[in-house]
């Protein structure tokens, strides 16, 4: 399962709509894309049912716009440049951190986020994220294909 | 949180009080044993949208202001569309009606949902947030989040998306669904009113402190039905005016401490209650009968003065919207015209709809193009932040002998009654108890 978050009315806030979208256009087999605005959105899906659910989404962790950053979520809680919400919205660190809780984390969940800077309502992606959408989706497309022994 | 001398002076203090949407502050003085002060305050910067919106078209203001709030945008376009329709002599459809009430009860259940499990449980089971409280209470949570997913469902079947739906136009919606696309609602409703109905029996197992508010409550009534989507405005003193007559009845004011306007009874400028308490204890009668039997099972009377309560009452909603959207979804027919023609002119309308935490008012005056010459929205958080600090007065009061830590938690969960929506009042919460 490949999911996209975000609002493409907020400028970079678009870019994991945008990166998996060109998944999507893909067609993988076996391959289910889906598409967010909210975090929290997740926890409608069945997690469970994929082997692999990889997640995009635009990060603010201080690196230079446009760096792709690919997290495995293991036993430890996502660092809060993933998106650790406020009292606006349930970010992505505690939307893991409830699924952990109820039991839902497949059995690879894995983040692939690109450092966005703009995100002003009615922007476009800005330049240096828009040419890191493509090596997202290769990142995306070569974990999904990826088998469970690392093979 | 600080801790000043206890003897001299008491000074609680919380960064960020959590589990509230929306940004602000909260300080209660306490001197020689008295509460002498408690303010809301609300901090975060204006958002400018009454502004925003003049110059517009008449058509824009549903899709704007439902940006002023992800958990209840389908109130402002609500209230808005009922506004401008009001100014432009416009009557919607019975149909239209109805299927408006459908787009608010899915609303009203993800917003009662989101607050009564991951928002306010917690504070009665003890624990710091609903991620904790999933750790030991899974199933409960999963309950909730089902409940949201109905919620959701309703919201994008019919609004087009769960968030910000871009379904709804002045005069009623672009399209309709097929009764097909509709029906398809059905088994997930029955389980979210199931669901709604074990809510109502676990949250009415918590304990409930002994306090009753006093002040007057405010909500709408219709002719028929549970208040939603239209009625006039009553209250438990008797009062009972139409949209029109709002500012005769309720004054905005201005306080130092907070970026939110204060809302007032003009009559003798006291504070009033808008929300689930005052919707019920004024409407009671108009539940469903699934409903109301749910509410007497959760140990409800007709009325409720208690706002730590407010968590049942919610949940008798939830079934009440539950129930009603399976009511409209079996009766939908779907064969007319998804909205009614609406041309402008010169004049100003008013609009009152029940938002999941009370009466959301609009008003816009428009020329006879339909350009937007004035727009005035009061959120149901402004109206209840004079109640929330007069709960908190007379709460903390009658509470001085708790240490500082359990006191601030018990105001923060007294804060949580209300479901506070700062974002829509303008915004955030941090605690300070100050005692001399």
């Amino acid at each position: 399962m490949v999911v996209g978050i975000g609002n493409a009315e907020r400028g970079d806030d678009g870019v994991g709509l945008e990166v998996a979208r060109l998944v999507d256009q893909l067609h993988l087999a076996d391959v289910w894309v889906t598409y967010f605005r909210e975090p929290a959105q997740i926890l409608d899906e069945d997690l469970l049912a994929a082997d692999i659910v990889v997640v995009v989404d635009a990060l603010s962790s201080g690196a230079p716009v446009g760096t792709i950053a690919v997290r495995e979520v293991d036993d430890r809680p996502l660092p809060e440049w993933t998106g650790a919400g406020g009292t606006h919205a349930v970010g992505l660190a505690a939307v893991v951190e409830l699924a952990r809780a109820l039991g839902r984390l497949p059995d690879r969940l894995v983040v692939v986020g690109v450092e966005g800077a703009d995100y002003e309502p009615g922007a476009d992606l800005s330049t240096p994220v828009r040419r890191a959408v493509q090596e997202a989706a290769d990142a995306v497309v070569a974990l999904v294909h990826e088998r469970p022994d690392g093979g | 949180m600080t801790h000043k001398d206890a003897d001299a002076e008491r000074l609680l203090h919380v960064d960020t009080l959590a589990r509230v949407e929306g940004e602000g502050a909260m300080h209660v003085r306490v001197h020689d044993g008295h509460v002498t002060d408690v303010q809301l305050r609300i901090y975060e910067p204006p958002r400018f949208f009454e502004a925003l919106l003049r110059g517009r078209s008449f058509t824009e203001p549903p899709d704007i202001t439902a940006r002023i709030c992800g958990i209840c945008p389908v109130a402002y376009q609500m209230s808005a569309c009922l506004a401008l329709e009001t100014a432009c002599g416009v009557i919607v459809t019975e149909e239209i009606r109805a299927f408006r009430r459908l787009l608010y009860c899915g609303e009203w259940i993800e917003s009662h949902a989101l607050h009564v499990y991951l928002l306010h449980a917690p504070d009665f089971l003890g624990y710091a947030s609903a991620i904790e409280m999933a750790r030991e209470h899974a199933e409960v949570v999963e309950q909730g989040l089902r409940l949201k997913k109905a919620g959701n469902a309703i919201m994008k079947a019919v609004g087009g998306r769960s968030i910000h739906p871009v379904n709804v136009r002045v005069g009623g919606f672009y399209r309709f669904p097929t009764r097909q696309e509709l029906r398809a609602l059905r088994p997930t409703l029955e389980r979210g009113r199931d669901d709604a109905l074990a809510t109502v029996e676990l949250v009415a197992g918590f304990e409930f402190p002994d306090f009753e508010q006093p002040h007057e409550y405010v909500a709408m009534r219709a002719d028929d039905g549970y208040p939603l989507e239209s009625g006039s405005i009553v209250s438990s003193s008797g009062l009972a005016f139409p949209a029109q007559r709002f500012a005769d009845h309720i004054a905005e004011e201005h306080v130092e401490h907070s970026h939110a306007l204060h809302s007032r009874l003009i009559k003798d400028g006291s504070a009033y209650v808008v929300g689930p308490l005052a919707r019920y204890s004024l409407n009671h009668d108009r539940l469903s009968p699934l409903a109301r039997e749910a509410a007497t099972a959760g140990g409800l009377g007709p009325t409720c003065r208690n706002p730590f309560q407010s968590i049942v009452v919610r949940a008798v909603e939830m079934v009440y919207a539950c129930d009603e959207a399976l009511r409209i979804i079996d009766s939908w027919d779907g064969a007319g015209s998804p909205y009614v023609d609406v041309t402008p002119q010169a004049a100003t309308g008013h609009g009152v709809t029940e938002a999941p935490r009370g009466i959301l008012y609009h008003r816009y005056t428009l020329d006879r193009d339909g350009t937007i010459l004035d727009a005035v929205i009061i959120p149901p958080t402004s109206q209840n932040q004079p109640s929330v600090e007069a709960d908190l007065r007379s709460y903390v009061q009658d509470r001085l002998e708790l240490d500082d830590i359990e006191l601030t938690r018990q105001c923060e969960q007294a804060i949580r009654n209300y479901d506070p929506c700062i974002s829509c009042a303008t915004h955030f919460l941090d605690l300070t108890v100050e005692r001399t």
